[in-house]
């Protein structure tokens, strides 16, 4: 029987740890606003009218959003570094010791992990969304709602790729590589209409396209959306749950006995 | 780090070039290969600025005593890690720059003479030393690590975007007028500019690009040299 408390025990250790990432947050953080006060403000003015019309009148404003999702992504994948980090230093070994079942412990790191990110953006998101303006707070909740699982499943991603590999070179690169491939190929940055076909078939069903869709689609850029709402959710859903189960699964088998490089 | 360059590259670029109006790029036959030699400064740039982080955690664990204690005089020392981390943006950049040199010569068929290349190659390392210079003499300034980073990002992200990487100077003027002066004189900005005019013809090369390249690199290699002498010897 799975314990909520214990659940929420290990996802508090992980929300608290993140904080001594000073590193990351401050990065990450001055990104931010250089893209949102520099970059962002001169590429819109870049793009033809036909663009712009595209998504929604203002390139600015779809970037914007778009921004928000990269931010959740990059910041919930963190927890798979944790995982190593924690390897090096003999702590995996600790935690296996703890009277946490390993599902309580794998579902409390991808709560954690998500919440912590969303936490952190949390700001960067309302400043967004202020600039957006909101047109329907229950759509809002909607999608506030769908990216909480988008966190979750990030996280959830993260910890499979980091439990499944097991060399922290192998990940890095592993991580780069799907960072660089995963934001690109999707709606984050632009609409797939101007995508090379090839482009766009993959970013359809990327995870990152569903949940700034489902973002945007929140904040009352309804025309900007590639998926409707409802197929976004469940696409988010999905990704959560696939990863979530195998996270379960991995870190049940591949957790002990070591060989962490 | 590579693959992120190279997805700009091949990826957003080529949906940018789909977007951008056609008359803001058409000097430089489209915004891909507008893109590419600002790629190459890109890449150089940040290989090129990591040793500060490095340096940083040295002067904040004291192992700087440790490289005092080697066979080495101190201004060979500080000259050693301002060029180490400048070699290290050249290494990293230069897969980059021959990606461009091809992508430039598929879309113009025009290759740059050789006192052209030489003259990119010096200035790109000249840029990648002045950016070493910069990073170590931030990481040497500071031994709190949260105002290190701030001032680091801050650094980083202002030279990085603001500059014509990315886009053309004319764009910069219209929206953002308050920071034309920085983006004008931006180090980054000479060397996308002066690979551009040797590459693609445009904009034209002017000689303030490389005496504005020169400067910074004189200026923050000595800099970082002093500075990081200095640091040692606390």
């Amino acid at each position: 029987m799975i314990s909520l408390r214990k659940i929420w025990t290990v996802a508090e250790r992980d929300i608290r740890m993140f904080l001594r990432y000073k590193f990351l947050l401050i990065m990450r953080a001055i990104w931010f606003v250089s893209q949102i006060s520099l970059f962002g403000l001169v590429v819109n003015t870049m793009f033809t009218t036909k663009v712009q019309n595209a998504v929604g009148g203002s390139y600015f404003n779809y970037y914007a959003a778009g921004i928000i999702i990269t931010m959740l992504y990059s910041t919930a994948v963190f927890i798979g570094y944790d995982i190593y980090e924690e390897a090096d230093h003999g702590v995996i070994e600790y935690l296996l010791s703890v009277p946490v079942s390993r599902k309580e412990l794998v579902l409390g790191r991808s709560i954690g992990g998500g919440l912590r990110s969303f936490m952190y953006v949390g700001p960067m998101m309302l400043f967004v969304l202020y600039l957006l303006g909101v047109s329907s707070f229950l759509q809002l909740l909607l999608a506030l709602l769908s990216l909480f699982l988008f966190t979750f499943g990030v996280a959830g991603f993260s910890i499979t790729l980091a439990v499944s590999i097991k060399s922290s070179d192998r990940f890095d690169i592993l991580m780069g590589v799907t960072d660089a491939l995963i934001v690109r190929l999707s709606t984050t940055l632009y609409p797939i209409a101007f995508m090379p076909q090839y482009y766009a078939g993959i970013a359809s069903f990327n995870p990152l396209t569903f949940a700034a869709d489902l973002f945007r689609w929140g904040a009352g850029m309804e025309s900007t959306a590639l998926t409707p709402p409802l197929l976004s959710a469940f696409g988010i859903i999905a990704f959560f749950s696939i990863f979530t189960f195998l996270g379960i699964f991995l870190h049940e088998r591949r957790l002990e006995g070591g060989g962490w490089q | 780090m590579i693959s992120m360059n190279l997805a700009d590259l091949f990826i957003m670029a080529i949906v940018y070039t789909n977007m951008v109006n056609p008359t803001i790029t058409k000097e430089y036959v489209s915004y891909f290969v507008f893109f590419a030699p600002g790629l190459t400064i890109t890449a150089l740039f940040a290989a090129a600025f990591m040793i500060g982080r490095e340096i940083n955690m040295e002067v904040r664990r004291e192992i700087s005593h440790y490289m005092l204690s080697l066979p080495v005089k101190r201004w060979e020392l500080a000259v050693g890690r301002v060029l180490a981390g400048g070699i290290r943006g050249i290494i990293y950049m230069a897969p980059l720059l021959a990606t461009t040199l091809v992508i430039t010569y598929i879309y113009t068929s025009v290759l740059p003479s050789l006192l052209q290349l030489l003259t990119i190659i010096v200035a790109l390392f000249l840029i990648s030393i002045g950016t070493s210079g910069l990073s170590i003499a931030l990481a040497v300034s500071t031994t709190s690590f949260e105002k290190y980073i701030t001032a680091r990002g801050v650094v980083y992200y202002v030279l990085f975007f603001c500059s014509t990487v990315f886009y053309p100077m004319d764009l910069i003027k219209s929206a953002l007028p308050q920071l034309t002066f920085i983006a004008q004189y931006n180090p980054l900005s000479c060397g996308a500019d002066l690979s551009r005019a040797f590459l693609l013809g445009n904009p034209p090369f002017t000689p303030i690009m490389l005496i504005d390249i020169a400067f910074f690199a004189l200026i923050f290699t000595s800099l970082a040299m002093v500075a990081y002498m200095k640091v040692t010897q606390k």
